[in-house]
Formats: C-alpha cells, sequence, structure tokens
C-alpha cells in the first residue's frame, strides 16, 4: 500500500514536472535572440621594411534581435575590437523594421547602407573569405558602411528572375576640413556622421538584378548622392557629392569541376565638388591644396571549393584569391595609390567557423599617414566564427 | 539639381533590367520558377553569402527570428522566406 501512495506521489510530481515544463517552452509571439560572430588570430606585417607581428586580439560583434510581431523587429550590432592595443566599440547598426507587404519593408535608425554587397553582406569575419577588408572599404574608405535615416526595401518576381531594391535618405557625409582631427584628410567624407551637420540629407539607393532562374547571379547598381557635405556656414557647407557603385556576384556548384565557385565583386566611384582647402603644414606655414577630389575603388575576389568531394578533409578545404585597388586623389594630402593581391587557403570547420591562412601584398604610393613609395606584405591566420 | 540626375540614371537602368529580363520566359519556365521548393531555396539563396546553414543549429522558434531577420538583410520576398524557413524547421 505504502510503495503504491509513493509511486503515486512519483508520478504525480512527474506530471507536474512534464505540465510545468511544457508551459516553460510554450514559444511566445515576441522573441529575444543574441546572435553574432567574433575572430581572433595571428598576424605578420612588413609595412616599408618594418616587421610586426602580433597576436590579434580578436573581435566579438553581438548581434540582438528582437521580433515583436511576425511584421516588427528590431536589430542592432555591437563590436568590440582591440586595435593597436586599445579596446575600440563600434556601434554597427541598430534600426526597427516593419513588413509592409510581401514585396515591402520599411526600417528606420542606423542601418548598413546597401552600397553595393561588400559592407551590407560580406564583412563578418565569418562570412568574409579573406581576414581583411578590399582596399576603399573601413577605415579611410571611400564607400559608405552605414547611415542614420529611413529606408524603404524589398524584392520581387519579375518572370523568372528577382529584382532586389533599396531606397534610402540619411543625415549624409560630412566633409573633413583643415581644421578637423586629421588636417590631411581634408576633402575626405566621413559616413558615420550621426547628427546631420547642413540640414541637408543624402539620397541613395541599390537595384539587384538576378537574372538567371537558379539564383546563381546578381548584378547590382548603387548611388549615394547629397548636395551638401560641409557643416553649417562654412567655406564647405555647398560642395556636393555624387558615390556610385556597380556589384557582381556568381555562386554556383558546378559538378563538372567538381566544387562550389563564389566570384564577388565591386566597383566605387566617388566625386565630391572642387575647393580650395589651406592646410596648415607646419605651425604658421599653410599650403593650398587644390585637386580634382575623385576616387574609385574595385575589387574583385574569386574562391573554389571542392564541396563535391568524397574526401571529408579535401571538400572542407577553400582556395581564395582577391585583388583590390584604390585610388584618392592626385595632391590631396591623403592622395594614394594602392593595388592589393591577396591568397588565402580556408578550412571550413562547420559551416559558420573557418580557419584562414592568408598572404597578402599591397604596392602602391600614399595612404594613412604615408608619404611616397608603400609595401606591405602580410601573413594572417585568422579563426573566424559566425553564432 | 545632381541628385535628379541620379535618380534619372537609375531609372534608365531599371527599364533596360526590365526589359531584359521580362525577354524569353515561357509560362513552364515561369511555373517551375514559382514552385520551387524550400530545400532548393535553402541551397540557392544562403550561399549567394554565407554557406548554407544547419537546420539543427537553432529550435524553430530561434528559425523565425532568423528568417524575418534575413528576409530583410537577404532581400527575400515574403514568400521565399517562408519556404526557406518552414524546410529548415522541417529538417531539425
Amino acid at each position: 500500500m505504502m510503495k503504491k501512495l509513493i509511486l503515486l506521489i512519483f508520478l504525480g510530481f512527474i506530471a507536474i514536472g512534464v505540465k510545468a515544463q511544457n508551459n516553460d517552452f510554450k514559444s511566445s509571439k515576441t522573441q529575444f535572440m543574441i546572435r553574432g560572430y567574433g575572430h581572433m588570430g595571428y598576424e605578420s606585417i612588413k609595412t616599408n621594411g618594418n616587421t610586426e607581428s602580433t597576436y590579434d586580439g580578436g573581435s566579438f560583434s553581438p548581434i540582438f534581435m528582437f521580433k515583436h510581431s511576425d511584421r516588427l523587429m528590431f536589430e542592432s550590432e555591437l563590436e568590440f575590437e582591440i586595435n593597436e592595443g586599445t579596446l575600440e566599440i563600434g556601434f554597427e547598426y541598430a534600426d526597427i523594421m516593419y513588413v509592409l507587404n510581401d514585396y515591402m519593408t520599411i526600417r528606420g535608425g542606423k542601418f548598413l547602407l546597401p552600397f553595393g554587397t561588400f559592407m551590407e553582406r560580406l564583412h563578418p569575419s565569418w562570412v568574409n573569405r579573406m581576414p581583411t577588408k578590399p582596399l576603399g572599404f573601413g577605415h579611410d574608405g571611400i564607400a559608405p558602411g552605414s547611415g542614420v535615416g529611413v529606408e524603404l526595401r524589398g524584392a520581387f518576381r519579375m518572370g523568372t528572375s528577382t529584382v532586389n531594391y533599396s531606397f534610402y535618405n540619411t543625415n549624409g557625409p560630412a566633409i573633413k576640413t583643415p581644421n578637423g582631427v586629421e588636417p590631411a584628410e581634408a576633402g575626405m567624407l566621413a559616413f558615420n556622421n550621426l547628427i546631420d551637420n547642413n540640414n541637408s540629407t543624402a539620397f541613395g539607393g541599390r537595384i539587384g538584378l538576378l537574372p538567371f532562374a537558379n539564383n546563381s547571379t546578381e548584378v547590382g547598381f548603387s548611388f549615394y548622392s547629397t548636395d551638401k557635405v560641409g557643416a553649417t556656414g562654412s567655406p564647405y557647407e555647398n560642395l556636393g557629392a555624387n558615390l556610385y557603385a556597380l556589384d557582381f556576384s556568381f555562386v554556383k556548384q558546378l559538378p563538372s569541376l567538381g566544387g562550389t565557385f563564389d566570384i564577388k565583386s565591386q566597383y566605387n566611384n566617388s566625386k565630391i565638388d572642387n575647393i580650395v582647402y589651406t592646410v596648415e603644414e607646419d605651425p604658421g606655414v599653410f599650403e593650398d591644396l587644390n585637386f580634382d577630389n575623385q576616387s574609385h575603388s574595385f575589387y574583385a575576389q574569386i574562391s573554389y571549393r571542392p564541396t563535391m568531394s568524397g574526401d571529408k578533409f579535401l571538400k572542407n578545404l577553400e582556395f581564395v584569391y582577391r585583388y583590390s585597388e584604390v585610388r584618392t586623389p592626385e595632391g590631396s594630402g591623403f592622395e594614394s595609390n594602392k593595388q592589393e593581391s591577396a591568397f588565402g587557403l580556408n578550412y571550413w570547420i562547420s559551416w559558420r567557423s573557418l580557419i584562414k591562412l592568408n598572404y597578402q601584398s599591397i604596392t602602391g604610393e600614399g595612404g594613412h599617414d604615408v608619404i611616397g613609395s608603400f609595401d606591405q606584405k602580410g601573413v594572417f591566420l585568422h579563426w573566424a566564427i559566425g553564432f | 539639381m545632381k541628385t535628379f540626375k541620379i535618380f534619372g540614371v537609375v531609372a534608365v537602368v531599371i527599364g533596360i533590367l526590365t526589359a531584359l529580363t521580362l525577354e524569353s520566359c515561357s509560362a513552364e519556365q515561369v511555373a517551375a520558377y514559382k514552385n520551387k521548393s524550400g530545400a532548393q531555396l535553402w541551397g540557392e539563396n544562403c550561399i549567394r553569402c554565407h554557406t548554407t546553414p544547419s537546420p539543427a543549429a537553432y529550435n524553430d522558434t530561434d528559425w523565425d527570428t532568423i528568417g524575418l531577420h534575413m528576409q530583410v538583410r537577404a532581400n527575400l520576398t515574403k514568400k521565399q522566406a517562408k519556404k526557406i524557413f518552414d524546410f529548415i524547421k522541417s529538417a531539425n
């Protein structure tokens, strides 16, 4: 009798536990989730004869996603990175999005700009097949990465093709001036303009076309334009800027070649109205910089992964090559003309984690804090993961 | 003025692309395109940027959140996103 009673009590506890567990795991409409990516690595870089080797302290980029309903969502990404021994915290994006219908979504806040595809889609360390960005992107880059404003975007089918689009209005860029932190960069655009400096916004957008039914190929055209880039009341207020980009992507598993080919490319062009910048070279010594403020950059990357190989190790290998170049205005304080060739061998540990062994060579002239010729050779070993 | 010029260029580009893509599409091809399975769309679209995700990596609730995020980020239509994430949830 006692045994039966104990058994009944025991079964009762199990039933209560199961019920409680069911309640605990009942999904709700609102969901909060943290995803993101990070990397660590080792780098040895020789620049104009000086070698620096160091472990890369890595980066941690958490992405916060709050799904309020099937239509409404908030997302934000932060970036923690150790750069030259100092912790840097970046505020990549924070935006609210609302799905208006099957083909239109509106979002507002700080969001990644679809100027080409690299910065919006390909820059995360577990997505980028190389440990670095191509020339022309990132610090001192000529392409905008993010902006504060509103955007309308979406996609629709057209025959057996797909068209995607994005149009946005943001605070726009600010121009760096001789009175700024880095006078040598006078005439360069700063895109992290969190507060509008001149009551003139920037319009931009991208049209992408996937012409083939198998979605293997995408071509895109992007533009970004503003009538004013200087601060209100400054001599630079009425300078305008027009930027455009062309991008191309081809990704397909080709049975005849036993693997998957991935080709990516983007061309960026930036034109800012001309003006003479008077820069103080040394205390009391001024120089007028008069130059045609036009810049461009380009990159093309091809990778091959023998995904159809019967050998497990071989099918996780990936061979990558990238060429990139950047040209900034001749006669400016930030004049540069550089070309990069990079070779990479990646090993995919899982679908979202890879080890990258990479050799990069950058040659040319000028660049950040460099006068004259520039020669850089680097070996990188990075381990990246998305989560 | 410059902004309007840029918009004009974009309008022309859109027109050319539209004309090119509407050319030579048979009804059968369009039907096959519209009836693609979630598995096929998963294989075709995810690798445009990153490797195809393992369905087992997250539970259904998490995939719903990721689905909305990717629908917007990758510029998928709502129908494409639904098919892809219904497939992933059926396979995890």
